[in-house]
C-alpha cells in the first residue's frame, strides 16, 4: 500500500518543498518535492508514526492506522519566525487579541536545566529577578511576584509569591508549552496580575494507543549538575494517563574566579495526568503535581547588620569561600514544598457551546533556614503553609454573528499559617482570604479582524491575625474587604501575508498583600527593618499595548510590542531618613509606601531569513519606571537589554537530521535609571556574555534522539546584575557547559 | 438536552453554596522567641575593688517596635578593670541566660571591642578550646581622664584564626553581627 500526501503551511497555505518524512522504526522516507508533495511507498497494513519535519516548522508527529492506500495533507506551523514565536494552541478554543510567546515542547526540552524563570527568559520583555543561581523570579514588563500571575495547568499558583526571593514552585519539565501573556489583564483567571500571565501547561495526552514516552538527561559542568526527567504515556479507550518525574541535583556554583559555597540545589518533581472521554461530549481530567526542592542560598550573603554589608560590598571575594567544590546544603537555605490536585471536566453541548467545572487544592510548605546559634540552625526561622481551595464554573457559547461568549465564577480560599517551631516573631502574619469573582469575555471575529471586550468583579474578604511588636505580645485582629472592578478591549486585524496589528488596554486592581500592609521587622537578607503599613489602598492600573507585526518577502519577520502602563498607588519600599537602633546595630529602615507611577516600554525583536539554512535574529527589550509623584526612578526595574543570534541549520548531515548551530550574545546595559540614593551600592555595569548551541536529531528504529550541548558565557566574563540579590556579595556565573540528550520511544 | 442543562446548573449552585468558609484564622501561638538578646550588661569591676561601673543596653521588645535603652558609664583614671559581659533574653518569663550559649559555642562566636578613647586599653581575658579568646572577660586599663564610646560587637561563626582576629583586629573576621552596642563613656 502507499501513503501520499501534501505539507503545506498552516498560516499561508504555501506548499512546502524539501520537507522530510520518515516513517518511525522504518528507514523508508520521502522528501517534498518542489510542489510539497510525497509518495511512501510499499506500507503494509498497521499502525505507524509518520514524522514531518523542515528547517524552520514545528516537526509534526502524526499516528496513522494504515489499512489501504491513503492520501492526505500535513500542515506545518512556521517556528523560526522568531525562535519563540508560536500561537497559543494549547487553549484551543481561546481567541484573544492579547500578544503572547511560548515555548513549545523542544525548546523546553532543550533548556532542561534551567528554572522556570531563566527559561521563560529568552522572550523578549521577560527578566529574571534572583537571590543566586537557584532561586528565581519572572519579571514581566517590569512585574514580578504578585503583580504577575502564574498559572500551572490553569490554576493561579498560590504561594508565598510577596516575597522577592520566593521562585515560583513549579518544575517546567512538567509542562510541554509556556506561555507568557505580555498583555494588559487576565479576567479569566483569579490572581493579582496587573498585566501580564504565564501559563505553564501539560498538552492534553496524544491519541497514541501504545505505551510511549520521553527520556530527557542533561549535565552542567558549573555546579556539577546533573537532571533526570521521565515522561511515560498511553492513550487508552478505558483511560488515557501520562505521568511525569524530575530529578535535579546540583553542587556549588562558580562565578569566573572563585565557587560560590552553598548555592547547590536539588529537586524531585512528580506529575500525573489522567484523561477520560465519557462520551463525544463529556470529557474528565485529573491532574496532580507536586514539586520538592531546595535551595541553597550563598553562605557569604548572609550577614548581621549595614556594618558588616558595607564590608562585604568592600571585597571581591565573599567571606565563607573556600577553595573546594561541594554538593552540601547548609545554612541558610529554603525547603519549599508544593503540591497541586486538579479536577476538570467538560462538558460539550454543541462545538462550540461547553460547560466547564473546575476544582483544584493546592498545599504549599516553604521552611527557611538561617545560620543560628545554638543549634538552631536546624530549626526554619520562616515556616508558612498555605491552603488554597479553588473552584470554578465556566462557560463558553457561540452567539450569533460570530460572537463567542465566555463567562464564569470563581471561589478561592487561602489559608495561611506560621507554623510557631520557627522561635521567630513571624514576617508576615496569619490569614485566611475568600475570593469571589465573576468574569465574561466577548470576542467578535469578522473576517480579518477581532475584537475583544470584556470585565471582571471581585469580593475579597481577608481576615488577619497578626502578632503584636510591642510586649506583651498580643493578637491583633484585622479584617478587610475589598471589592475589585476589571475590564479590558483590545482590538487585532490581520493584514495578510503574515501583518497584523493589535491594539489593547486593560482596567485592573491589585489588593495590598499582607507583607505590604503588616510586616514588621528585621528583613535579615537585605540589612533592613521593613515596616507594613494597615491603611494602604488597592493599586490601580491601566495598560496599553501595541502590537504589531509583519514580514518582508517572508524573509525578514519583525514584531514589535510598546506598551504604556499607569499604577496608581503603586505599592513599594521607600527607603527612609530613619535609622532603627537594636542590639545588632543599627539598620535602616524602609517603609512600604504608595505613589503614582508609570512604565514605558517596548519589546523589538526580528528575524532574517537569509537563506534557507541561515538566518538571524535580534531582540531589544526597553523599560523605564518612573514614580510620578516623587519624580523618582522607580527601583527594581529590569535594565535594558539586547540579544542578538546567528542560527544555521542543516537537514541532513551524514546520519543526523536536523543539525543546527547556534552562536548568541547577550548584552544588559547598566541601569542607569537609578539615583545613588535608592540602593546601598550604584548598579552593576553592563555586560555582555556570548554563548554557543550546537543541536542534533536523529531516527533510530524505534527511538528519536536529540542531542544539544550549550555553552554559557563562554569567555568567562566576571559580571553582576542588577536584578540579582547577590550583586552586593558574589559576581554571577562563570563559563557553564551544558550537554543533554532527549530520547522519545 | 434542557435537563442536562438544568442538571449542570443546579450542580453548580450546589457547588457554590457548599463551598464551606473559614472566616477568621485560629489563633495564632505566639512563637517561643528563645534566641533574642533584649539585654547586654557590660560590668567593669575596679580590679583592687571598689564600686562597679555598669554600661547597658536595654531593648525589651526585640529588634524594631520601640527604640533601645542605653546607659553609659563614668570610669576612673589610671586604673584597671575586670570587665565581664554578660546577655540576657528578659522576653522569657525568667529571663533565659544568653551567656552561657555564647559560652558554650565559644569556638564559633568572638567578641571585638571598639573605642574612639585613644587613653584606654581592652585586652581579651579569656579563651576557647583552640586558645583563642571570647571577650566575656577582658582587662580595661584608662590613663588620663577622656571622653568617648566604646563599641562591643559579637559576630557569629567568625574567622578566629584570620590574621589581627586574636588581637581583638575585626577587619578580616568576618561571619555576622549579632550584637554591635556603642556606649559614651567619660574617665574622670
Amino acid at each position: 500500500m502507499a501513503v501520499s500526501g501534501l505539507v503545506k503551511d498552516v498560516s499561508t497555505g504555501v506548499a512546502i518543498s524539501y520537507a522530510t518524512i520518515s516513517v518511525k522504526g522504518f528507514s523508508s522516507g520521502d522528501v517534498t518535492d518542489s510542489l510539497g508533495f510525497f509518495h511512501l511507498e510499499s506500507i503494509c497494513v498497521g499502525e505507524y508514526h509518520i514524522v514531518v519535519n523542515h528547517i524552520g516548522y514545528e516537526t509534526q508527529e502524526l499516528y496513522l492506522n494504515i489499512a489501504g492506500d491513503t492520501a492526505m495533507t500535513v500542515f506545518l506551523e512556521r517556528n523560526s519566525q522568531l525562535l519563540d514565536e508560536v500561537e497559543v494552541i494549547g487553549q484551543g478554543e481561546e481567541v484573544t487579541t492579547q500578544e503572547s510567546h511560548s515555548l513549545n515542547s523542544e525548546s523546553i526540552a532543550q533548556n532542561s536545566d534551567k528554572n522556570l524563570a531563566t527559561m521563560i527568559e529568552s522572550i523578549s520583555g521577560v527578566s529574571v529577578i534572583k537571590n543566586g543561581s537557584g532561586i528565581s523570579k519572572p519579571v514581566v514588563h517590569g512585574l514580578y511576584g504578585n503583580r504577575l500571575s502564574i498559572l500551572n495547568n490553569g490554576i493561579a499558583q498560590s504561594g508565598q509569591q510577596w516575597g522577592i526571593d520566593h521562585s515560583p514552585e513549579i518544575d517546567p519539565l512538567i509542562a510541554n508549552i509556556i506561555t507568557v501573556v505580555k498583555g494588559v489583564g487576565a479576567l479569566e483567571y483569579q490572581g493579582s496580575s496587573l498585566g501580564a500571565v504565564v501559563l505553564v501547561e501539560p498538552r492534553k495526552i496524544d491519541r497514541e494507543p501504545h505505551l510511549n514516552g520521553e527520556g530527557r538527561y542533561f549535565f552542567e559542568s558549573n555546579g556539577l549538575g546533573s537532571g533526570l526527567n521521565l515522561e511515560l504515556q498511553q492513550h487508552r479507550k478505558l483511560l488515557a494517563w501520562r505521568v511525569v518525574g524530575t530529578l535535579k541535583k546540583s553542587g556549588d556554583n562558580r562565578s569566573s574566579e572563585y565557587f560560590l559555597r552553598n548555592t547547590g540545589n536539588q529537586e524531585a518533581n512528580i506529575a500525573l495526568q489522567f484523561e477520560k472521554s465519557w462520551n463525544r461530549k463529556w470529557f474528565s481530567e485529573l491532574y496532580f503535581s507536586s514539586f520538592n526542592a531546595e535551595f541553597g542560598v550563598l553562605r557569604g550573603s548572609h550577614i548581621g547588620n549595614l556594618t558588616d554589608l558595607e564590608e562585604a560590598l568592600e571585597r571581591d571575594v565573599p567571606f565563607f569561600t573556600e577553595d573546594n567544590f561541594s554538593y552540601s546544603i547548609g545554612s541558610p537555605y529554603q525547603k519549599v514544598n508544593h503540591h497541586l490536585l486538579k479536577f476538570h471536566t467538560k462538558y460539550s453541548i454543541s462545538e462550540n457551546q461547553w460547560f466547564g467545572i473546575t476544582y483544584a487544592g493546592q498545599y504549599n510548605l516553604r521552611k527557611e533556614f538561617d545560620v543560628r546559634r545554638s543549634g538552631r540552625s536546624d530549626i526554619p526561622a520562616l515556616s508558612l503553609k498555605q491552603i488554597s481551595n479553588f473552584i470554578e464554573v465556566k462557560y463558553q457559547n457561540s452567539l450569533a454573528r460570530n460572537w463567542e461568549l465566555r463567562g464564569g465564577i470563581q471561589i478561592n480560599q487561602v489559608d495561611n499559617t506560621n507554623l510557631p517551631e520557627t522561635g521567630i516573631l513571624p514576617l508576615i502574619p496569619d490569614y485566611t482570604a475568600s475570593d469571589y469573582g465573576v468574569f465574561s469575555i466577548v470576542t467578535k471575529t469578522i473576517d480579518k479582524t477581532t475584537i475583544e471586550f470584556g470585565g471582571r468583579y471581585d469580593f475579597e474578604n481577608r481576615n488577619v491575625a497578626a502578632i503584636s511588636v510591642s510586649v506583651p505580645r498580643k493578637i491583633i485582629r484585622y479584617d478587610n474587604d475589598f471589592l475589585n472592578l476589571s475590564a479590558l478591549g483590545g482590538v487585532k486585524h490581520e493584514f495578510g501575508k503574515g501583518w497584523e496589528a493589535s491594539y489593547n488596554i486593560g482596567y485592573a486592581a491589585r489588593n495590598p498583600e499582607v507583607n505590604e500592609l503588616y510586616s514588621n521587622g528585621l528583613h535579615q537578607g537585605v540589612s533592613g527593618i521593613e515596616e507594613g503599613d494597615p491603611t494602604l489602598n488597592k493599586e490601580i492600573s491601566v495598560k496599553n499595548t501595541l502590537s504589531i507585526k509583519g514580514n518582508v518577502k517572508d524573509r525578514l519577520f519583525f514584531e514589535g510590542l510598546f506598551y504604556y502602563h499607569k499604577i496608581d498607588n503603586y505599592i513599594f519600599l521607600n527607603p527612609q531618613d530613619e535609622i532603627r537602633l537594636t542590639i545588632r546595630g543599627a539598620f535602616p529602615l524602609f517603609k512600604y509606601e504608595q505613589t503614582d507611577a508609570r512604565l514605558i516600554g517596548f519589546d523589538l525583536a526580528a528575524t532574517y531569513q537569509a537563506t534557507e539554512r541561515f538566518n538571524v535574529t535580534g531582540k531589544y527589550s526597553y523599560l523605564n519606571g518612573y514614580d510620578v509623584t516623587n519624580h523618582l526612578p522607580l527601583v527594581y526595574m529590569p535594565s535594558n537589554n539586547l540579544y542578538a543570534g546567528l542560527n544555521y541549520q542543516i537537514p541532513d548531515l551524514g546520519k543526523l537530521q536536523n543539525v543546527g548551530f547556534q552562536i548568541n550574545s547577550r548584552f544588559v546595559s547598566e541601569q542607569k535609571n537609578l539615583l545613588p540614593s535608592q540602593d546601598f551600592v550604584v548598579p552593576p555595569e553592563s555586560y555582555y556574555l556570548i554563548g554557543l548551541k550546537v543541536s542534533a536529531e536523529k531516527q533510530l528504529p524505534k527511538l528519536g534522539l536529540n542531542m544539544f550541548v550549550r555553552a554559557e558565557n563562554l569567555l568567562n566574563e566576571t559580571y553582576r546584575d542588577y536584578l540579582n540579590r547577590q550583586r552586593y556579595f558574589a559576581d554571577d556565573l562563570g563559563f557553564n557547559l551544558i550537554i543533554g540528550m532527549n530520547i522519545s520511544f | 438536552m434542557k435537563k442536562i442543562n438544568l442538571l449542570l446548573v443546579i450542580g453548580m449552585l450546589f457547588i457554590l453554596l457548599t463551598t464551606s468558609c473559614k472566616d477568621e484564622p485560629d489563633e495564632p501561638v505566639i512563637p517561643n522567641e528563645e534566641e533574642v538578646i533584649t539585654t547586654l550588661n557590660f560590668t567593669l569591676t575596679p580590679d583592687g575593688g571598689g564600686t562597679a561601673v555598669v554600661l547597658t543596653f536595654l531593648d525589651l521588645d526585640g529588634d524594631g517596635g520601640n527604640d533601645p535603652t542605653i546607659t553609659g558609664g563614668t570610669l576612673d583614671t589610671n586604673t584597671t578593670y575586670n570587665g565581664s559581659l554578660e546577655l540576657f533574653n528578659e522576653l522569657e518569663s525568667p529571663a533565659v541566660d544568653i551567656t552561657e550559649e555564647v559560652e558554650g559555642e565559644a569556638l564559633d562566636h568572638q567578641f571585638f571591642f571598639q573605642t574612639s578613647i585613644g587613653e584606654i586599653n581592652i585586652a581579651y581575658d579569656d579563651m576557647d578550646a583552640n586558645g583563642n579568646p571570647i571577650g566575656l572577660s577582658t582587662i580595661i586599663t584608662t590613663n588620663v581622664a577622656s571622653s568617648g564610646t566604646i563599641t562591643v560587637i559579637l559576630r557569629h561563626e567568625p574567622n578566629k584564626d584570620a590574621s589581627g582576629a586574636s588581637t581583638g583586629d575585626i577587619t578580616n573576621a568576618g561571619g555576622e553581627t549579632d550584637i554591635e552596642v556603642t556606649f559614651n563613656v567619660d574617665i574622670q
